[in-house]
């Protein structure tokens, strides 16, 4: 029989291992840098100039990253919108990635910015200026990781507080909580749905405010559009690529047929994006840019490839059922969506004036210590609480096996 | 009275800029400060001296920038967050054709950077001056990410970093005088006054000399909705790295898409509703299910 996720159960396993070590390695290393950048400024730590004011950070670890992040939006809208119910047992692997994304994103944000201290002023509604994206962004990500995310991965940590080892009290409020989670989730889920919504597409907007020194090809008024449907895209096909991972990894059954109809999802998503992008290119007149195979040509017509080829091989459902064979397609698309997610920041970007940038090696450090970070919150999580899809036979054994250790115990 | 040719022309100067200087700030004070107040440049009169960057630097207590010249002098390359106004050479790869060039911020009529700004660090301020409120402003950098001309610098090697811009010397409008730049420029190859009163200027110089200057017109006229910076020149605007932005500022155009999908907050709202309505509804369904199925198998209920 074809194994079937029905519920969540966690890995037992200790938390530290080696690979988890690697990361506190890697997180650290990041974090002593991040140190030093609040006492040298930026310019000792990273490369950006003020051509390219936003480098790696901003470019990378928030609008790139959170698109992968975007797992627990997606994943939300198939299953309490689109009533797609036997997406549930995903749910908490999609929201934890998304919370640990967004999270590490904002923290990076906050080493970015030249004058931190002032984002106290986010508080205040005199100094709002609601007409700035950027305002917009950074509004709806906050109210997004601090209040909707946190609600929605609320379930896996209060039912851990119930355990028996608990003190009365605790089990006792979070019961209480658990009850108010179960009433008021589909306002919290309404709200997880809207903001992503609405700082996805800003994200694309901010480049708007890039003008014409936006490639052409790149820079088009239905920037937000494909800015969040790629965030739909690309949170989804993380999701998979995180379940089918683990799931090697730690030796658990794999729902062979829920993974392919995902990937069947990602792939017509993918092609509707094609669609509107080729489509909005030729409205505006610029296939010849395409065609005339300079650099930008070539980025565009690489990074397109990167997209619509896993696009078109995930077409085959016997490919799709096979996670050996899905995972590196999946993984090819996910590069493309980033490309497409990142060029207009950065590569596509044109200030002039002889200005240049790549990132220096402290500032790749960092970037690689907040996503150590967010690997190390995975790690903890899936092992302590009860998050990655398993079966009903799984859930019913891990059951027994509690109650008999009850029992010699007792 | 015995006066020597050299105390003559100290004498004629002298009176000639405190004459000027009178008039200007007299004619600042009876302004409103609504009215905009910018600067012309006229490329084909700039001899290239430079004076206008020194002393903006002087103005601006901004530290020299030596460049290549190894500490002699005052040399920047480039709009830095120690140079506020520069001037530049555009030559033709075959040295044909040449003309200076001086940047500074054009405060626009519809600035980018001030709708880029999240806390209203930046705004038009007094006289439609483009200024910087360093109390609010986070250090985003999203201004520099909106400014079709590159204008706004950041201070990368503080740990207390100030966005540096060209403010029109407010600092010194306050006080009656005008702008460091044109106050020392030799040649009045940019002069400072109201937007409209410039812009007249501009269309007599072109209108009495057909054919010197590019295309007839003022940089900054219409371009990119209008700036107070006005530009003539007798090479291409381009050229001098004043970009075609059309007649449109890139901040309409923006808030045009934004408010097109938002339409004043009426969008989320409503779709916060619609997702509430269904999510409701499904969830309802799910729950009935799971809780059923949970106590069918002996297990508790999985959010």
């Amino acid at each position: 029989m074809r194994p079937q996720w029905r519920r969540m159960l966690q890995i037992s396993e200790p938390v530290l291992t080696r690979p988890f070590w690697l990361m506190v390695t890697l997180a650290a290393l990041g974090l002593v840098l991040c140190t030093v950048r609040e006492f040298v400024g930026l310019h000792a730590v990273t490369a950006l100039n003020d051509g390219y004011s936003w480098g790696l950070f901003k470019n990378f670890n928030v609008t790139t990253l959170t698109a992968l992040g975007s797992g627990g939006y997606a994943m939300a809208l198939l299953t309490y919108v689109c009533n797609q119910g036997r997406f549930h047992s995903l749910m908490r692997t999609a929201l934890l990635t998304s919370i640990l994304s967004y999270t590490v994103g904002m923290l990076a944000l906050a080493v970015d910015i030249g004058r931190p201290w002032n984002l106290f002023f986010m508080v205040d509604p005199w100094t709002w200026n609601p007409h700035s994206i950027l305002w917009e962004v950074a509004f709806c990500m906050t109210a997004y990781v601090m209040i909707a995310l946190d609600f929605e991965n609320l379930a896996p940590l209060l039912e851990g507080l119930e355990d028996e080892n608990m003190p009365k009290l605790v089990r006792d409020l979070a019961g209480y909580a658990k009850r108010f989670v179960k009433t008021a989730y589909p306002y919290g889920v309404a709200l997880a749905l809207a903001l992503p919504t609405m700082h996805q597409s800003s994200l694309g907007s901010l480049m708007l405010l890039g003008g014409t020194r936006v490639h052409p090809l790149w820079q088009t008024h239905l920037l937000p559009l494909f800015y969040v449907v790629m965030a739909f895209i690309l949170g989804i096909a993380f999701v998979e690529l995180v379940l089918m991972a683990s799931c090697a990894v730690w030796r658990r059954p794999v729902d062979n047929r829920l993974l392919a109809s995902l990937s069947n999802i990602v792939s017509w998503t993918t092609a509707v994006w094609l669609a509107i992008r080729f489509g909005d290119i030729a409205m505006r007149g610029q296939l010849g840019a395409v065609l005339r195979f300079d650099f930008y040509g070539i980025l565009f017509l690489s990074e397109t490839a990167l997209i619509a080829v896993p696009a078109m091989v995930l077409r085959s459902e016997s490919r799709r059922l096979d996670p050996s064979r899905a995972f590196p397609w999946l993984c090819v698309l996910t590069i493309g969506g980033m490309l497409y997610r990142y060029t207009p920041t950065t590569i596509a970007f044109r200030p002039g004036e002889g200005y240049h940038y790549f990132p220096s090696v402290p500032e790749l450090l960092i970037s690689t210590g907040f996503i150590a970070l967010a690997m190390m919150g995975y790690l903890f999580t899936v092992k302590r609480f009860a998050i990655l899809p398993a079966t009903l036979e799984m859930s019913v054994q891990a059951a027994v096996t509690k109650s008999i250790k009850k029992e010699k115990a007792a | 009275m015995n006066v020597d040719r050299r105390t003559l022309f100290k004498m004629a100067a002298a009176g000639c800029v405190g004459v000027a200087g009178v008039r200007k700030a007299h004619a600042l004070a009876m302004q409103s400060t609504d009215d905009k107040f910018g600067l012309l440049y006229d490329a084909t009169r700039c001899i290239g001296c430079k004076a206008c960057v020194t002393a903006c630097t002087a103005a601006n207590g901004l530290a020299p920038e030596p460049g290549p010249s190894a500490g002699l002098y005052q040399a920047p390359e480039a709009l830095s967050a120690h140079t506020k106004n520069i001037i530049k050479l555009y030559r033709s790869a075959d040295g044909s054709e040449w003309s200076y060039m001086k940047q500074q911020c054009m405060h626009c009529a519809d600035p980018a950077c001030v709708l880029a700004c999240p806390l209203s660090a930046l705004t038009k301020g007094d006289f439609g001056i483009v200024q910087w409120n360093g109390t609010t402003c986070l250090g985003c950098r999203c201004c520099q990410i909106a400014c079709p001309f590159n204008i706004p610098k950041f201070e990368w090697s503080q740990v207390n970093p100030k966005v540096v811009k060209c403010e029109l010397c407010r600092h010194r409008l306050a006080v009656g005088k005008d702008p460091a730049c044109t106050a020392v420029c030799p040649r009045q190859a940019v002069i400072f006054g109201k937007r409209e009163d410039l812009l007249a200027d501009a269309h007599r110089r072109i209108a009495g000399n057909p054919g010197k200057y590019f295309q007839n017109r003022v940089y900054g006229e219409h371009d990119g909705g209008g700036t107070q910076s006005l530009y003539l020149s007798h090479v291409a605007f381009t050229k001098l790295g004043l970009p075609d932005l059309g007649n449109r500022s890139l901040a309409s155009g923006v808030r045009e898409v934004q408010e097109n999908v938002y339409q004043h907050g009426i969008t989320p709202v409503a779709v916060y509703t619609a997702l509430v309505a269904i999510t409701h509804r499904v969830w309802h369904k799910h729950r009935q299910h799971s809780a059923q199925e949970a106590e069918e198998l002996g297990l508790e209920e999985q959010i």
